[in-house]
């Protein structure tokens, strides 16, 4: 629970059950939790857990581990980031009997179940250990479909089928997590047969699915995770270009975003014009298409005239000259950006690129240190996610970088938390998103599509958003493909 | 020589402080905000939590009641834990230490042992063959470590499959020697070229042609002519050592990373990365000691084995 690195987070879903899950399409769908019900004002959600659950120590699973789960995930010294949020509405989480749990509501709160989706703890191993350094965290003990085995710090992280699970045995009899840090050396040790997945290096992804023999041997997982990259425009008056949005809407109509994607990318990237893109119910919106010459008319029209003489545009003696901000361990941030800086050279703009560590660009980022930054985001699977990204109570230490101000949007954005009519609430995020891309307070760009090759010796992995194991069933599903020998 | 060693260790305070406050100067002007590393991977933290985790965690003290805070528990002998892993710091590193060692290791006898009979017979006389093999070393030393990382591991590993291409294995104890053979050669490549030159001059002037066919001529053969060099010969490997194992590494903190290898190199970049200030902050911290510990150990090691060293040395103690 304390970690955050990528194989932590797998191997907490492979050993743990969730109270609320997922499936490969990201809908909700039962787990510890095998039914729930909501009051009708909304403010009280009755979780009925699944019966007969025990933990790999044969201790039975119970309301009690839902309680001390909540108590300690709400508590400041676990560290839980990023988990806090949706619980922060909740009045209070009572164990009405063995096998239900009460959850009170301060007011109606949409989202809710949403939080819900997070690992449940044995109360039994953890009550009275301290929570930062338990056994437990060492050698974590869970209900799911895999028992902990082994974990050789730096090195790699046994697990082996859980042979009682109650959704059934894996068909995998052992699962052993890899530390491979550099990505290199990870997709080197998949052709060497040294581990069984990795993911496609970017630079090489389209060549590879060109390549007869890799695709022969390897099963291909292709998915789009929930991420969209953007471009943040400071406009908060700190600087003189990005307060009007005119201009930020001229901004976004000079990228050539499609041409990326379709020549760097070969294709393997989608257009993400709106940040609630995935997330509500079709037809997706389109923002502002690429159109230099109506980018011209429009930084006209907001007062940068081209200066004949330098080249560049001018408003009342100042010149179109700001820095953008990007992680430079990126692959894709850094080559996007140089595109971006030719697109705006050709309509007279001078862009800088300045190239930052990742906490370096953060910190700036949260300090509204900057004129533009280059970032991604991660929403969840629900639309509420984006309130970070948009309400004007997240520009100070939320993610709100751009310093977006609508008042309108704000009430909309609260309003719609509160909104437990599905088709209303939707229709809000609608009105929102008319309303952000009208303003463009960000470039809103694409989604890179990710791939990872799973050893052809085994079958059954489900490509989702949220990765072939981030999902129910998961890494369950994994089994040995028919015919393939198989040694792990 | 005891006063001396006495003097030596107080000296080595004021330096000890020095790095100390250096290493928390350095670590205390990166950009960052340690709260902010929690939330990694871009998971979204709401202002709200963020304020919230403030408060609760004193994130608020200025860095000189930090250093403080730092300096008396160090002290105490107290080096603190690991704010991403929860565990004490001294845990982390004997975990990361025996593979950095194991690792580094290997690099020196896989080094000494092609460049000192390299060395050895370059100084002998005269061979083109052997002048250009020790030239192809030498441009080998150049590469740098993930270039050649990358070459090796294609190499042995993915076209001809001769050996692991990355990790140790699951298991321990010999399991993990095939592991350590492509880390390993890939830092003995940047040390080759410079032990090989630097060993033909050693073994020039410690050994020149005429002091060998001197004691020769007294009768001396054998492991007797050997013993009655060696010392003189030792000398300039002694030195040499103690500017190849901190060139290593600084190298093998590269190695480690793209061969997976669970050392002290490994730790510190995830530290970095993670901006884990107590952790940064003692390897910082512990690797001033070593270098100044190898410093000690040298001037102690030197009046040992050169005579003209001591001299000075008991004079200054005589006059006391």
């Amino acid at each position: 629970m304390t970690g955050a690195d990528l194989s932590s987070v797998m191997v907490e879903r492979l050993v743990a059950d969730f109270l609320v899950d997922q499936g490969p399409d990201l809908q909700l769908v039962p787990s510890l939790a095998a039914s729930w019900e909501r009051s009708a004002d909304g403010k009280v959600i009755t979780f009925h857990l699944r019966p007969g659950v025990r933990f790999h120590d044969s201790a039975p699973f119970t309301s009690d581990d839902v309680v001390f789960t909540w108590q300690k995930i709400v508590d400041p010294a676990s560290r839980a980031v990023g988990r806090v949020d949706a619980f922060l509405p909740i009045a209070s989480v009572e164990a009405v009997d063995p096998l239900t749990v009460r959850v009170t509501y301060k007011e109606a709160f949409a989202p809710a179940l949403r939080g819900w989706q997070i690992p449940i703890l044995p109360a039994h191993l953890y009550r009275g250990a301290d929570f930062a350094t338990a056994a437990a965290n060492r050698a974590p003990v869970g209900t799911g479909p895999f028992r902990f085995v082994s974990w050789d710090a730096g090195r790699s992280i046994v697990l082996e089928a859980n042979r009682d699970y109650w959704g059934g045995a894996p068909g995998l009899a052992q699962f052993v997590f890899q530390i491979v840090p550099a990505a290199d050396t990870a997709f080197q040790a998949l052709l060497a047969g040294e581990v069984d997945y990795a993911r496609l290096p970017a630079a090489r992804q389209a060549s590879l699915m060109d390549d007869a023999a890799f695709t022969g041997r390897f099963r291909v997982l292709r998915s789009v995770p929930l991420f969209f990259y953007y471009i943040a425009w400071r406009g908060d008056g700190s600087n003189p270009f990005f307060a009007d949005p005119r201009t930020r809407r001229a901004l976004a109509m000079a990228i050539d975003r499609e041409g990326y994607v379709a020549s760097v990318l070969r294709g393997l990237g989608e257009m993400t014009d709106s940040p609630f893109a995935p997330l509500l119910p079709a037809p997706r919106a389109r923002g502002p298409a690429h159109d230099p010459a109506a980018a011209a008319a429009l930084l006209d029209e907001a007062g940068w005239r081209l200066d004949p003489k330098s080249g560049l545009r001018k408003r009342a003696g100042r010149t179109f000259r700001f820095t953008l901000l990007v992680f430079t361990g990126g692959e894709d941030h850094v080559q996007f950006s140089q595109v971006v800086q030719e697109n705006l050279r050709g309509l007279g703009i001078e862009m800088r690129i300045e190239r930052l560590d990742w906490q370096t660009l953060w910190t700036r980022l949260k300090s509204g240190d900057f004129e533009a930054a280059f970032s991604g985001f991660v929403p969840g699977p629900d639309p509420d996610s984006v309130y970070g990204l948009l309400h004007s109570s997240q520009i100070a230490g939320g993610q709100n970088y751009a310093a977006w101000r609508d008042p309108a949007v704000d009430a909309a954005l609260d309003t719609a938390r509160h909104t437990l009519d599905d088709t209303a609430r939707m229709a809000i995020y609608r009105s929102i998103e008319s309303r952000v891309l009208e303003a463009q307070p960000y470039a809103f760009l694409f989604a890179p599509v990710v791939l990872g090759a799973v050893n052809g010796r085994f079958e059954g992995a489900i490509p989702s958003p949220a990765g072939f194991l981030g999902h129910r069933p998961g890494a369950a599903a994994l089994r040995p493909a028919v015919g393939a020998p198989q040694d792990r | 020589m005891s006063g001396y060693l006495a003097r030596r260790l107080l000296a080595a305070l004021p330096t000890l402080l020095g790095i100390s406050l250096l290493a928390f100067a350095l670590l205390s002007l990166l950009p960052s905000d340690p709260i902010l590393t929690w939330s990694e991977g871009m998971i979204p933290a709401s202002a709200a939590e963020m304020e919230r985790l403030r408060t609760a965690l004193r994130s608020d003290e200025s860095p000189a009641e930090r250093y403080a805070d730092w300096l008396l528990a160090l002290l105490r002998g107290d080096l603190g834990a690991s704010m991403r892993d929860g565990r004490p710091v001294t845990t982390l590193i004997a975990e990361a230490l025996p593979w950095t060692i194991v690792l580094n290791g290997a690099a020196v006898v896989l080094i000494y042992a092609l460049g000192l009979p390299l060395g050895w017979a370059l100084s002998r006389r005269r061979r083109p063959m052997l002048g250009g093999a020790s030239g192809l070393l030498l441009l080998l030393s150049v590469v740098p470590p993930f270039a050649a990382a990358l070459l090796l591991q294609r190499l042995f590993a993915v076209r001809l499959g001769l050996l692991p291409l990355q990790g140790t294995g699951v298991g321990g104890g010999l399991a993990v020697l095939p592991h350590l053979v492509l880390p390993a050669l890939c830092l003995a490549l940047s040390g080759w070229g410079f032990v090989a030159r630097y060993a033909r001059v050693a073994f020039r002037s410690a050994m020149p042609e005429s002091a060998i066919a001197a004691a020769r001529a007294r009768g001396l053969a054998g492991l007797s002519l050997a013993r009655h060099f060696a010392a003189n010969a030792a000398l300039p490997f002694l030195w040499m050592l103690g500017g190849l194992v901190p060139a290593l590494l600084s190298g093998s903190v590269i190695v480690e990373e793209i061969f997976s290898w669970p050392g002290m190199g490994r730790l510190l970049l995830r530290g970095v990365e993670g901006r884990d200030y107590p952790l940064v902050l003692t390897l910082v911290f512990l690797s001033g000691v070593a270098v100044l510990l190898g410093q000690l150990l040298a001037d102690l090691l030197l009046p040992a084995l050169d005579p003209r060293a001591r001299a000075p040395l008991v004079g200054t103690e005589s006059g006391e």
